[in-house]
């Protein structure tokens, strides 16, 4: 009787066998190389905000850690401003602000910058801080083989220099209005500790108010308080942010406790019942997003500056924010954002207007309209005005064709090879006019040699308000030949338990500061002036 | 597979440099990832490596693809495990007890259930037990997952709700396969002598039947590994877990290739052992396989 009571267990076994193979790969991998950040420590999935943790959710994973050579605004967002810092930075509210310098002065007809660099900063790892170090990080910007993905706008460098022990000196090839503040917005004014560069890319360290913790890719990144910090201790002791494809995850996770606060709500029509329940708040912040129409300037009728002109008639943008965007955002007529220095608001230049848009169209020949495609990014605002954007064409006689394509695909074929007709997307870069002065650039405008002028001579002005008068002259010439159609300013809508305070009220900058979130009471007077949620 | 991802639009190089990118940066990446060689250069060296134990570094992050791939196999390994654990916790009571009572009431309530339980598609299954579990009663964790080395007992926690997601979908239809295979059984003849020398239905079954019935079965539960790995890549994604699903989508859409490539050569690898361990265990279920090979 035995063997024949052994029989079934036999049977359960093998089955577990058959289990365990399911799982073998897994214990032979682990065998394998361990991952170069130590492997997964990401945040943890119990309840978040345990007083001074805070977890946010986002939609993007960085893809590295290295933000000196890959422009994913992903990395910038937890680390820049956070672990590493400026001699400038920008707060949410668009100034610039002494982080790493205390002040500077401008000399050599505005050509030269003396930086005065802070005393007694250390990085995270206890090195000090020293000018030297801030020469070696601006150089790295320049040197040959540099992979800075924003290395052109520092391209007017002509030499940095260390002047005696708390002074560096940045020399320009020719004064430029935009100069300090590329430096600030962008990577490629990070401070670098040399000793550290090695690695990067699995280990950042800066000066910042966190100190860089762990990385599981595609995952989770967790900062926590650096120890070394200069400046007031952040009440916070660690931040995780963690990453969700799916917006209806990233949404139950905050409802369910597992998150404090969504950096950016991916889906605005989702933020109503947010604001509608006490347990959260919402914050409509602006950013440099500029949602346009890209026109191929150089395919078939859309040559015509009358067909293009026609075409911005013939969208209704508060249509399009109503649909898009669940009524957050603002209007745009070109590519400044409110808050740049030279914007102006020309959002009623070609205002809606089916007859107007008929009437360009029968001017330049095509009074029946034609065919066109609009090839769409996987991106909720290309995906949800693009059929609105084709039904308005389609009013006015232009049949528009709806190709939706992935994000890789995008970057090759529309970017790369300009190969598209009409297509939506947003431009987030802060003041990026110089693209309309780029030969070649994807929408193949005509008169880029036109535009490069009026910036070259706005950037050489003598006054600042000379450059603003040059570069809004600028603006006005993209507009009245309506290279793009230009439709609204994509919003930062955050969404944060209640009672979290100190939160950025803009997405301005790339980076998503936390230095100042706080669990209740207020910030100080002087940082909610700076942008920050009181 | 490596010639399909090769001729694939969008280039890895563009992928990272975005929008900033001018030709000669996308040219220099392209060159400095290796991308620019001829596909039978790659191929041989992508094969080289797999055969040598290198699987390479990520064009995206530059990590080592093997540690990616191990730490997500921390993730996937176990939830594929306890999948197959709820399935067979689903599958084998229900299967049994439907063949038992296959013309009565309670039988045909247990086919219907299972019909209902193949309908159900994981993704929706973990959308609902979210729903319930993790926001209206706050028991489990809505998604993410906590390192085994931080916390076990919370890393099961993460992995109950997916684990529940991915395995009652493949119980069901492994429900359906276990009821008609115990059905066969119980018409049989051997079955029947069984009962004549004095057994119990029920005992007969357990010392006789099960034994039998298991041959049809475990061909199945070695597809279902299979289906439970592909199942896993979207559950991963409901619940937001950093494991072998996501890291594959993730690398997909980066076009992050060479990641691909070891992924899929992995699950295939997966795919063949269990195969391997299916044929291996008939000797063993049934000696009668053996004898007449």
């Amino acid at each position: 009787m035995r063997p024949r009571r052994m029989a079934p267990l036999l049977v359960a076994l093998l089955m577990l066998a058959v289990v365990g193979a399911g799982c073998g790969g897994g214990s032979a991998s682990r065998g394998g190389k361990p991952t170069t950040s130590g492997g997964a420590r990401g945040g943890g999935a119990g309840r978040a905000g345990s007083g001074t943790s805070l977890t946010i959710g986002s939609q993007v994973a960085p893809p590295t850690l290295d933000l000196t050579s890959n422009p994913a605004a992903a990395i910038d967002e937890v680390l820049d401003y956070n672990v590493y810092q400026h001699l400038y930075e920008l707060d949410p509210a668009g100034k610039l602000v002494p982080v790493l310098a205390t002040s500077y002065s401008l000399s050599n007809g505005r050509r030269t910058y003396t930086f005065t660099i802070r005393k007694k900063v250390r990085f995270s790892n206890g090195d000090p801080l020293t000018p030297s170090d801030v020469v070696y990080s601006l150089e790295r910007v320049t040197r040959p083989g540099s992979t800075y993905p924003y290395k052109d706008l520092m391209s007017e460098v002509r030499s940095v220099r260390a002047v005696g022990d708390d002074e560096v000196a940045v020399t320009l090839s020719h004064p430029d209005w935009e100069w300090l503040f590329d430096l600030a917005a962008y990577s490629d004014g990070v401070v670098l500790d040399p000793k550290a560069v090695g690695r990067i890319a699995t280990h950042p360290v800066g000066t910042g108010p966190f100190a860089f913790k762990s990385f599981t890719p595609n995952y989770a990144v967790t900062l926590v308080r650096n120890p070394y910090y200069w400046g007031p201790k952040p009440q916070l002791s660690e931040v995780t942010w963690r990453y969700f494809s799916s917006a209806d995850a990233e949404n139950a996770a905050l409802q369910s406790g597992q998150l404090n606060v969504i950096d950016n709500e991916p889906v605005p029509q989702d933020v109503a019942r947010f604001k509608r329940d006490p347990r959260f708040q919402v914050i409509d912040g602006r950013t440099n997003g500029k949602v346009q129409l890209s026109i191929n300037n150089a395919y078939g009728p859309l040559r015509d500056k009358l067909v293009r002109q026609a075409i911005c008639y013939a969208t209704d943008k508060r249509a399009i924010i109503d649909a898009a965007s669940a009524g957050y955002g603002v209007p745009l007529g070109s590519d400044s954002v409110p808050g740049d220095p030279y914007y102006l608001d020309l959002a009623r230049t070609y205002p809606y207007n089916p007859r107007r848009a008929k009437a360009l169209l029968a001017r330049a020949g095509y009074p029946h309209g034609f065919r066109v495609t609009i090839t769409l990014p996987p991106y909720s605002y290309a995906q949800v005005s693009g059929p609105l954007i084709a039904a308005e064409l389609q009013a006015v006689g232009i049949t528009a064709t709806i190709k939706n394509i992935q994000w890789p695909l995008w970057l090759s074929q529309v970017f790369a090879h300009r190969d598209f007709q009409l297509t939506i997307v947003d431009h987030a870069e802060a003041r990026d006019i110089s693209n309309y002065a780029t030969p070649g650039y994807y929408w193949n405008f005509a008169h880029t040699a036109q535009v490069a002028r009026l910036l070259q001579a706005g950037d050489e002005a003598p006054t600042r308000a000379q450059w603003i008068a040059d570069y809004r002259q600028a603006l006005r010439l993209i507009t009245s030949q309506a290279v793009n159609d230009w439709l609204y300013v994509l919003p930062q809508l955050t969404v944060a338990q209640a009672g979290l305070v100190g939160l950025p009220t803009s997405g301005l900058t790339e980076s998503f500061p936390v230095q100042y979130i706080r669990y209740g009471g207020h910030v100080p007077a002087p940082v909610a002036h700076q942008g920050y949620s009181s | 597979m490596f010639a399909v991802l090769a001729v694939l639009p969008g280039s890895p190089a563009q992928v990272i440099l975005g929008t900033q990118a001018t030709p000669s940066a996308v040219h220099a990446l392209s060159a400095k990832l290796g991308l620019d060689q001829p596909l039978w250069e790659r191929y041989a060296r992508w094969v080289g490596g797999l055969v040598t134990g290198h699987l390479g570094r990520s064009y995206i992050s530059g990590r080592p693809i093997a540690g990616q791939i191990g730490s997500a196999l921390q993730v996937t390994g176990p939830l594929v495990g306890l999948g197959l654990v709820v399935g067979l916790a689903v599958a084998l009571p229900l299967g049994v007890l439907g063949a038992l009572r296959h013309r009565r009431p309670s039988g045909v309530a247990i086919s219907a259930a299972s019909q209902v339980g193949i309908a159900v598609p994981n993704f929706v299954a973990g959308i609902l037990l979210i729903i319930v579990f993790a926001v209206a009663l706050h028991l489990l964790p809505a998604g993410g997952f906590t390192p085994w080395a931080v916390a076990p007992v919370t890393a099961i926690r993460s992995l109950a709700l997916p684990a529940v997601a991915l395995g009652v979908v493949e119980g069901a239809i492994l429900s359906r396969y276990v009821r008609s295979a115990v059905l066969d059984v119980l018409r049989s003849d051997y079955l029947r002598t069984a009962r004549a020398k004095g057994l119990r239905p029920a005992q007969a079954l357990w010392r006789h039947g099960l034994r039998n019935a298991a041959v049809p079965v475990v061909t199945v539960l070695g597809l279902e590994v299979a289906g439970l790995i592909v199942g896993a890549v979207v559950v991963e994604n409901v619940f937001t877990l950093p494991g072998v699903g996501t890291l594959l989508l993730q690398s997909v859409q980066n076009r992050d290739l060479l990641t691909v490539e070891d992924i899929v050569m992995m699950i295939a690898g997966v795919v063949l052992v269990v195969n391997l361990l299916v044929d291996l265990s008939y000797h063993l279920l049934d000696p009668r396989i053996g004898a007449r090979a």
